[in-house]
């Protein structure tokens, strides 16, 4: 089966510092795919680069086999997209968000049926300001889907969220995935990598440091939970040696109290 | 056109909903149009002149909401699109982020021209004005004022870093060429130094047109204004096009 996503070699620069270094991923169909990593470690500009708002020095990118920058007609109307910052005028409600964005595509799904089985229908004529930022994310996942897509693009979309909330974006996303639907995310915690991702990969100054299934990423790992291989991926042997230091100094400091 | 029109609408609705352009654009001209007809009356505009003062101030009157748009308005919304990724979104769209600055342009030129009837109506109730050259000569002045006022604001809105440098900019042009240019403040009764210094702000050049078109004087008397007028829009628009930042 072709691949939805598929990036081949993709490498990006900012003056001398490598944000991401020669990256291949392929999505299959109806995959979930889970891209993490620290903070700068390259996600948000791997994610650039696939879409197309960032250019990548070297390496193709083609989503559902087209290019983005060439065909960003054709292609963005089957992609859902969510970034990480808030793109909302300020006092637009979320009635008027969502017909705004329904507006974009020729084939727009009903945004009130997505509201609805998002929880939100009845926070329609509210700000989208005023949301708690719970339902702010949902609202975000219910405009990713508006255009009715083969692939959604979420980048860190649970950061800053409490795990209730957490918890309730996670069931629309499984939901979302039990509907075939592709899905390409990052994210900060593991537990929810597990719980939704097919595929994870995780990248290290721009470099792909490891890429298969979570339980093949606990296995590769000395450690028995994907937090801790995680962290064991992405350590740095740099500050693991401060680590080191400073539990030798804390230990120091308990004996001398002693 | 179907996304045209949802995002006219809606924008249009944040617009008024944000109040500002209501009480600079609209409410403003129509304040100091009364302020002017309650003072001069239906004196003539220097003795032995053959139109009333008002008659002269008409189309400066008119540009008030055109600068409030063009130089305020403009530069601060789209620096402030551009800070919350609005403009980035919509190149993971099908639609380019083009569409929502013309959605924009149309939407201050709609209030210039609600204002321009407004004050026009003002003058003519009240006052008893009515307009002596041709209309159709003071539309096309007013939409050539339109052009250069907004060109110059998509230029600062476009290439300001952020939106706070933005909005210092949108000042410094705003409140000098409110009072100064002769669009509140009647250029005539400016002393003469301070006439020179109005006459190198754009927004001179478009009054003194408006004033030649409604009063019907000769054409030939602004053909300065209306060369540097075009030349300062064009080259204002070849610089948004050029520099424009989407993020």
């Amino acid at each position: 089966m072709n691949p939805v996503i598929e990036v081949e070699k993709l490498s990006k620069s900012y003056a001398q510092t490598k944000a991401v270094h020669d990256v291949s991923i392929s999505v299959c169909r109806g995959e979930v795919f889970g891209l993490l990593g620290a903070n700068g470690a390259g996600k948000s500009t791997t994610i650039e680069c696939i879409l197309g708002t960032k250019k990548q020095d070297s390496g193709t990118v083609k989503i559902l086999g087209m290019n983005p920058l060439a065909d960003r007609k054709r292609l963005f109307e089957k992609v859902g997209v969510q970034f990480q910052e808030s793109n909302y005028q300020s006092s637009i409600t979320v009635r008027e968000l969502c017909k705004v964005t329904g507006s974009l595509y020729k084939a727009p799904t009903n945004y009130n049926d997505l509201l609805k089985r998002f929880g939100i229908f009845e926070k329609a004529k509210s700000k989208v300001a005023d949301l708690s930022r719970g339902q702010k994310q949902r609202l975000f996942i219910v405009l990713a889907l508006i255009p009715n897509p083969e692939v959604v693009f979420l980048d860190e979309l649970t950061t800053g969220l409490d795990s209730r909330a957490r918890r309730d974006v996670w069931k629309c996303l499984e939901e979302l995935k039990a509907n075939g639907l592709t899905i390409f995310l990052t994210s900060h915690f593991m537990d929810e990598v597990e719980i939704l991702c097919d595929r994870i990969m995780i990248l290290k100054k721009g470099a792909i440091i490891f890429h298969g299934t979570a339980l093949e990423a606990i296995n590769a790992s000395p450690h028995d939970k994907l937090e801790d291989a995680y962290l064991w991926f992405t350590d740095d042997p740099g500050h693991s040696a401060d680590a080191e230091l400073l539990g030798q100094a804390a230990r120091e400091v308990e004996n001398e109290n002693i | 056109m179907k996304t045209f029109n949802t995002m006219l609408k809606t924008e249009l609705k944040l617009s008024l909903r944000d109040m500002n352009m209501i009480i600079f654009a609209i409410c403003v001209p129509i304040v100091v149009a009364v302020i002017l007809g309650i003072i001069y009356g239906n004196e003539p505009a220097y003795d032995g002149a053959d139109y009333t003062f008002l008659a002269q101030s008409f189309g400066a009157l008119t540009t008030i909401a055109i600068l409030a748009g063009g130089v305020m308005g403009l530069p601060m919304l789209v620096s402030d699109y551009r800070e919350k990724k609005i403009l980035k979104r919509f190149k993971v769209t099908p639609v380019s982020p083009t569409m929502i600055l013309v959605v924009q342009l149309v939407i201050y030129a709609l209030y210039s021209i609600v204002a321009l009837i407004l004050v026009f109506a003002t003058l003519a109730i009240f006052f008893g004005y009515y307009m002596v050259g041709s209309w159709v000569l003071f539309l096309a002045s007013h939409f050539l004022t339109m052009i250069v006022m907004f060109s110059i604001g998509m230029m600062v809105g476009g290439i300001a870093p952020n939106a706070k440098i933005a909005s210092v900019i949108a000042c410094l042009l705003y409140f000098p060429m409110l009072i100064f240019s002769g669009a509140t403040l009647p250029y005539e009764i400016m002393p003469e130094a301070l006439q020179s210094v109005a006459d190198i702000m754009p927004l001179t050049q478009g009054i003194k047109l408006l004033q030649a078109t409604s009063l019907g004087l000769p054409i030939e008397s602004v053909f300065t204004p209306i060369i540097v007028m075009v030349a300062l829009s064009i080259i204002c628009i070849a610089v948004s096009i050029k520099f424009f930042k989407w993020e």
